[in-house]
């Protein structure tokens, strides 16, 4: 065996244990979380933890059904995301092609200003976007809350999107152009072809970042519209919190959030990485 | 069936501060195979993207059949037009590809399967239909880009350097496919490159661009027989005639202090003149002017001599390589009755009597 092979294994197992327990750190809550929600309430606030237990899915039975069944919630949360989603692709999809192929002359104002709304703090927003809501009266429904998600969504749906329409070489629209087809036909049949990765992508970064969303959710809501992550915390009051249930219905939501990056793992990475490797491969 | 006659007139356009065509002005006929010819960044390009309608010119108008229509969308033209790098689309089937125009253009379904196969066997990928671009080779793609232009059967045919990605094999095959093709189609075809060979071997007649000029027009024989500047005498053949300094007085000639008569008189009042001579009219004479060999290049089927003659270099193609010694002296002559005159200062040429 050269001494070459025996310093990259070497190297391989150190890479391992390095990569392993930041995996550690990473994972840690997410764990705790589990092992949470397994027990019951009187458990968890035993000190010193303990380690052995009796495992119950009572907490997820109560966070589904019980009292402050998070069911309803769930449903709120996928109606807000998917709708938040959708208006944002049919929305992104012809901007993105105006900014990335059309001479519009405030082009570059246009741009800057995109990537400035997703440099202002969310939480300087939440104050002006109650008034606003409050004054047009949609607090609490489902229209403020989705019009709300797409003043974040949609410029950074369109930055995404720019950059996969930028990568589609000029000559292919233009040999389209002269096929006959429209601009709306070009788009449909030539480009949004061509990008189904960045659709992809930013589906579910759009998806995402709307199904966790807290802040504004917390603000623009109520008891009609109450997302998910705001729900949960009726399990948090000013007596007691009750640290399982919490856990259970926070596990549940995460489900699709979890399942949706298992499956669209390869796109994600495809997604933050697009720009980096500039029509690599796509052509 | 005459369609497909393309006026260009006055056109001018600029690119910020770069003009990239000066006013052209050209006059292409139906059916005709026209070549325009030119360095790299000398405004061929730009010229067909206006006849196609993805560009317009800042002044000048161009007609189809007498039709205006310089600023109609590329779509009213009924053109058909072959990209340099082809442009197929990536995410369509070879059969898609094809189709695609013809779906635009709404043909009833029917009719468009049988139209993409006709197309697709005129260029021999007939059995190619069910892959993807990425899955051919370079001609492959080459003639799916060719069969989605011709299965429209377009008014006219533009093709920019189409040929520029193949290698030199496939190259010349297809040049003569292309020709026989736009003979069968009998349509207008418009063709640029600057290979002067594909020019001199595919045109009908062709135009001579430089820097957003164009310096001559007229048939592969008459650009290469009677180039009507030094510019162009300058570009055509490879390598390009001689060009050096002399002096006319009626129809005597002197180069280098030796002076020879013409046996065609030239239309000129005589003084100080620039004569061209190709390199395979140049031959070694006894009695010649004295040069001196500086390197002789092999070309294999012939030979090329660089020579010094004074301060001006000289080629001189002869039959077989032999590797003189550099700085021997040959003496040269010049093939007298196919010298080309030309004006030292504008650079026309001087026509000979009989031209
Ligand atoms: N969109 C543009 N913006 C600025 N300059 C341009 C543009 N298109 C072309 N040019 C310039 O105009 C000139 C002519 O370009 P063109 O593409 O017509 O050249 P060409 O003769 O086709 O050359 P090649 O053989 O290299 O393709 C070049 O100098 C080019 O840089
Ligand atoms: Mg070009």
């Amino acid at each position: 065996m050269s001494s070459y092979r025996r310093a990259a294994t070497r190297r391989n197992i150190v890479l391992m244990i390095v990569a392993s327990t930041l995996l550690l750190i990473w994972v840690f809550p997410l764990l705790w979380a589990v092992i949470v929600s397994l027990k019951s309430e009187s458990e968890v606030l035993a000190y010193p933890p303990s380690v052995f237990f009796e495992p119950t899915g009572k907490n997820y039975a109560d966070a589904l059904f019980g009292d402050f069944s998070i069911l309803s919630s769930l449903w709120t949360s996928t109606i807000v995301a998917t709708a938040t989603t959708v208006l944002t692709i049919v929305l992104a999809v012809p901007a993105a092609y105006a900014f990335a192929r059309l001479r519009l002359p405030a082009k570059k104002t246009m741009g800057f200003y995109t990537l400035a709304t997703q440099m202002v703090p969310p939480v300087g927003l939440v104050i002006p976007y109650f008034l606003i809501l409050n004054k047009v009266g949609m607090l609490d429904s489902y229209e403020g809350m989705i019009i709300v998600y797409l003043t974040f969504s949609l410029p950074f749906a369109i930055w995404l999107m720019v950059s996969y329409m930028e990568d589609i070489p000029f000559e292919m629209e233009e040999a389209a152009f002269l096929d006959k087809a429209s601009r709306l036909q070009t788009l449909w049949h030539i480009i949004i072809p061509q990008v189904r990765g960045g659709i992809a992508v930013t589906v579910i970064f759009v998806f995402l970042n709307a199904w966790n969303e807290f802040l504004f959710a917390v603000q623009l809501g109520g008891n009609n519209v109450r997302p998910v992550t705001v729900a949960m915390y009726n399990f948090v009051s000013v007596e007691q919190t009750l640290w399982a249930k919490l856990s259970a219905a926070a596990l549940i939501a995460m489900l699709p959030v979890v399942v949706i990056g298992i499956i669209a793992q390869k796109q994600i990475v495809k997604g933050l990485t697009v720009g980096a490797v500039k029509g690599g491969g796509r052509r | 069936m005459a369609q497909g006659r393309v006026h260009l007139k006055g056109i001018y356009k600029r690119f910020g501060n770069f003009i990239a065509l000066k006013h052209i002005d050209l006059d292409i006929q139906p059916v005709e195979f026209f070549a325009l010819l030119g360095p790299s960044g000398s405004g061929k390009t730009t010229t067909l993207r206006m006849i196609a309608g993805l560009d317009t010119p800042d002044e000048g108008v161009i007609e189809v059949d007498g039709e205006d229509v310089t600023f109609a969308p590329p779509a009213d033209r009924d053109i058909a037009m072959v990209f340099q790098n082809y442009a197929l689309y990536p995410h369509m089937t070879v059969r898609d590809n094809i189709a695609f125009p013809l779906k635009m253009d709404k043909m009833p379904k029917a009719e468009i399967e049988p139209a993409v196969v006709r197309a697709a066997e005129r260029v021999d990928i007939a059995h190619l239909l069910h892959r993807r671009p990425g899955q051919l080779s370079g001609g492959q793609q080459q003639r799916c880009a060719l069969a989605r232009a011709i299965v429209r059967q377009p008014k006219l045919f533009l093709l920019d350097e189409p040929l520029s990605n193949l290698d030199a094999q496939l190259r010349l095959q297809t040049r003569v496919e292309l020709k026989k093709l736009q003979r069968a189609l009998n349509v207008t075809a418009i063709y640029v490159t600057h290979d002067q060979e594909e020019a001199m071997t595919l045109a009908d007649r062709m135009a001579v661009f430089l820097e957003g000029d164009i310096l001559q027009v007229g048939t592969p024989d008459e650009v290469f027989n009677r180039p009507a500047s030094i510019a162009v005498a300058a570009f055509i053949g490879s390598p390009p005639m001689n060009l050096l300094p002399a002096t006319l007085d009626g129809d005597r000639l002197t180069v280098s202090g030796h002076s020879m008569t013409l046996p065609r008189a030239p239309q000129h009042p005589g003084g100080e003149v620039t004569m061209g001579v190709r390199p395979s009219h140049v031959r070694i004479d006894p009695q010649g002017l004295p040069t001196r060999l500086y390197l002789s290049e092999n070309l294999g089927e012939s030979a090329l001599l660089n020579l010094y003659l004074g301060d001006e270099l000289v080629k001189m193609r002869v039959a077989s390589f032999n590797a003189g010694a550099e700085g021997e002296t040959v003496p040269i002559a010049f093939d007298i009755d196919t010298i080309h005159l030309f004006e030292s200062g504008s650079g026309r040429r001087i026509p000979l009597a009989g031209e």
